[in-house]
């Protein structure tokens, strides 16, 4: 595949998450291995924010790239940690032995076989949910087509990512709605029944039915949804007298 | 579609100095869409659940004869997962929801256009829009359209996330319409018959389109003791039998 091929074939890889199966790690897994085919890079990591807030790592190209980026984290200094603080991009740092700017992390990217750093923030309207690294193992510059391919591919697993979050909680919050109305449908089924075996308006149906799961401890939907399934008969529910005379 | 133009819309809902609830929802889609009205129609699964808002007697219409008759633009929009557009329902291009479009170009509908309502793959009903005259929608309006169906799906959630766990959001209780006539009257004829409310709201269903009458009409005739099914053959009006 050209380049150009490979750039779209991510693009749209990356857009595919609304399928059922859609899974965050496979996605940002693949990611950063198109990352390394694509762009002009050794290794290529990722880190993502938990709830709480702590960076965690997700995704990486490579072994050697996966224990590099938890070295990182632990001793919560480096490229990735740095741009995801910030929200601020940090392009083609060197890594000397002498001169780098991580006293602990560079040393040790050094010895890993990198000798130049690149971390992309990902990020959408001033939230930054992590952050992409991408190592080479030479001291030459990611060119700056390579840099805004990066940051777009950064840019379109974010939106992702973050539809992906708000897909999971309308699946929940429409299932409980489902419930809610499945629970109420129920119970109108059951007025019917009730108020038909027994000649009563709707109003009444439903006090029968109420009072009858009160004195049974049962729960209103639970009671209704045997009714209608047969297993209680209408009939077979406690009449109690109205309230108002009750005391007579 | 620029985002400043999304944000506008949106700020449309939330301008008001009460909490957003769901006539404004409706009012709001009509009026940003330029429609004579709009309606939300409510589904689970395959099941419909029946109309959150309505802004006017048409639109409560074009809700309840879908109902009734289980075809229609909000239908086919929610089924398909894509926009439904019939700008010219007296001269369609493509004939569809023959029962359907009778009645509503009877009460004054001309145009109608259904728009899935949804969270990416999470499906939750369709927008009823329609029009008093025919005419297409504008590569603009379309789009505001799209806004308007995304930010009621992001709505309705939101509303429904802040319930009490196993109740229905408050909001929805005001306006809203979940055709609970039918499900009684449903539990009334199971009880007549010795059905289950299934077969009972089929029964229902087919005596409502046989004799060319709403379902809710048929389920208010039920629940009023005017009608009864009480055996195979045909349902029997109390007034005429007591004759």
């Amino acid at each position: 595949m050209s380049r150009e091929s490979l750039l779209v074939a991510t693009f749209v890889e990356l857009t595919d998450v609304l399928v059922d199966e859609f899974d965050v790690v496979d996605l940002l897994t693949h990611l950063t291995d198109r990352c390394v085919e694509v762009l002009d890079v050794t290794a290529a990591g990722l880190l993502l924010a938990d709830p709480a807030g702590e960076l965690r790592v997700v995704a990486s190209s490579s072994e050697a790239m996966h224990t590099l980026e938890l070295f990182e984290l632990q001793s919560a200094e480096g490229p990735c940690f740095e741009c995801f603080h910030t929200g601020e991009p940090i392009a083609n740092a060197q890594l000397t032995p002498t001169d780098q700017p991580w006293a602990t992390f560079g040393p040790r990217a050094i010895a890993s076989g990198f000798l130049s750093v690149t971390a992309l923030p990902m990020r959408l309207r001033g939230r930054t949910i992590g952050a992409l690294n991408l190592f080479r193992s030479d001291a030459n510059e990611l060119s700056e087509r390579d840099l805004r391919a990066a940051q777009a591919f950064a840019d379109v697993a974010t939106i992702g990512i973050l539809q992906h979050l708000a897909v999971e909680e309308a699946q929940t919050v429409n299932d409980q709605l489902t419930a809610a109305l499945n629970s109420r449908v129920v119970i109108e089924q059951a007025k019917g029944m009730v108020a038909e075996r027994n000649g009563l308006d709707m109003a009444d149906a439903f006090n029968r039915l109420r009072g009858h799961a009160r004195a049974h401890n049962l729960r209103l939907s639970d009671l209704a949804a045997q009714v209608v399934a047969g297993t209680v008969s209408p009939v077979a529910l406690d009449a109690q007298p109205p309230k108002r005379r009750a005391a007579k | 579609m620029t985002d400043a133009h999304v944000l506008e819309i949106q700020g449309r809902f939330t301008s008001g100095a009460t909490p957003l609830d769901t006539q404004r929802l409706c009012d709001v889609c009509a009026d940003v869409a330029q429609m004579s009205g709009a309606g939300i129609m409510m589904m689970s699964g395959d099941v419909q659940r029946g109309s959150l808002c309505t802004t006017n007697h048409v639109s409560a219409l074009i809700e309840e004869l879908q109902f009734s008759l289980s075809e229609g633009p909000c239908l086919d929009a929610f089924h398909e997962a894509r926009p439904v557009l019939e700008p010219d329902l007296t001269n369609p291009r493509v004939v569809r929801w023959m029962a359907f479009s009778e009645a509503a170009v009877e009460a004054g509908v001309r145009a109608i256009f259904g728009f899935p309502i949804s969270v990416g793959p999470v499906k939750l009903g369709a927008l009823n829009l329609y029009r008093d005259e025919p005419g297409g929608l504008t590569t603009e309006q379309h789009g505001d359209c799209l806004i308007l169906a995304d930010t009621v799906a992001r709505s309705v959630i939101m509303m429904q996330a802040h319930a009490t766990p196993g109740q229905l959001a408050q909001e929805f209780e005001a306006g809203a319409d979940f055709e609970l006539v039918i499900h009684q009257a449903s539990g009334m004829v199971a009880a007549q018959l010795g059905t289950s409310v299934g077969q009972a709201l089929i029964r229902l269903q087919a005596h409502a389109f046989g004799n060319d009458q709403s379902l809710r009409s048929v389920a208010r005739a039920v629940i009023g003791r005017e009608l009864r099914f009480d055996g195979p053959a045909d349902p029997v009006l109390i007034s005429q039998s007591e004759q």
